[in-house]
């Protein structure tokens, strides 16, 4: 045989692997090695996200944050009021309507919530 | 999973496997572990690897390959792209592990095998035995696994030459005891 005609055989020939019997259960082995270790990935960051939620709500605490931002919010309502009445008189029925002032901190929250949604994401693809 | 799910997924094509696979589906990959597991194995215990260990390195191999499927394009076979990942793994591995690397590394001529029909038709792997560890490894891992001699003195750690030379005496003796193989083959295909 010429050489180029071995090599390619020899090809083949490794190209044809019996299939082996236990072929499926070492394909379920490794499903169950990739189910563990996504398990193992989610804890990982379900663990992580907790530990940082621990440690930015204790920052807030100490930081005395929450009562600096009511008395900010009070007085940033105020302006955040007088300027959308001057703005945009056409709103006033927003302001002055059922919900008021607690619609903008109701959409003010969602954004932080879908922020955070993303930023889960974001992570879980990481 | 679903006997039906099964079904798809058994006609789906590697390339779509490995995409879904990237999207995270691992029940894709299982179905590419299905198909290839056999042939990695294979070629792990070709390579000179026992049997329990070769299966221990393809579990590894298709993790890391799970772990870099995004990598994976299509431009080749899947199949060989997961033997050359199975490969590096057992390159690696052998350099951590003594005993493994001196199964494999070791420069030492078979004993001479039994006497064969010369008309009698020799598989591959009755073949390989013949062969010095070295130059089974070496022979396993350029024809085996695809990869270029370069990478294979690469991934062994060795001078290219050395590698180039086991490549050249394996064959040989490949040649030797595979001749009537490589003629039936030859004859099959002149007859198809």
């Amino acid at each position: 045989m010429a050489e180029m005609e071995v090599e390619r055989t020899i090809e083949r020939l490794f190209a044809r692997a019996p299939e082996l019997g236990d072929a499926d259960v070492f394909a379920e082995r490794v499903q169950r090695r990739l189910d563990r270790g996504w398990a193992a990935r989610r804890a990982l960051i379900g663990v992580a996200g907790l530990v940082g939620g621990v440690i930015g709500a204790s920052q807030l605490i100490m930081s005395n944050l929450f009562s600096r931002a009511e008395a900010a919010s009070s007085e940033s309502a105020r302006v955040l009021t007088s300027g959308v009445r001057q703005l945009a008189p056409q709103a006033e029925w927003l302001l002055n309507g059922p919900a008021g002032i607690e619609a903008i901190w109701l959409a003010a929250g969602l954004a932080v919530v879908a922020m955070g949604l993303v930023l889960t994401r974001i992570i879980e693809e990481i | 999973m679903s006997r039906s799910e099964r079904h798809r997924l058994s006609s789906l094509h590697d390339v779509e496997l490995a995409s879904l696979a990237a999207s995270g589906d691992r029940q894709a990959f299982g179905e590419l572990v299905r198909r290839h597991g056999s042939a990695v194995r294979a070629l792990l215990r070709r390579m000179g690897v026992d049997a329990a260990e070769a299966d221990d390195l393809a579990q590894d191999a298709f993790i890391a390959a799970f772990e870099s499927i995004a990598d994976f394009r299509g431009e080749g076979a899947f199949g060989a792209w997961v033997k050359k990942i199975a490969a590096r793994v057992c390159m690696r591995r052998a350099q951590k592990d003594k005993r493994l690397r001196g199964r494999l590394e070791a420069n030492e001529t078979p004993e001479a095998p039994a006497v064969v029909d010369p008309g009698r038709r020799m598989d591959l792997d009755e073949a390989l035995r013949g062969l010095a560890d070295a130059e089974r490894l070496c022979v396993s891992l350029c024809y085996g696994a695809g990869l270029s001699h370069a990478e294979a003195a690469e991934a062994l750690n060795l001078p290219l030459g050395t590698v180039k030379s086991h490549v050249k005496r394996g064959l040989d003796k490949l040649k030797a005891r595979l001749a009537p193989e490589g003629e039936a083959m030859e004859g099959q295909r002149g007859n198809g």
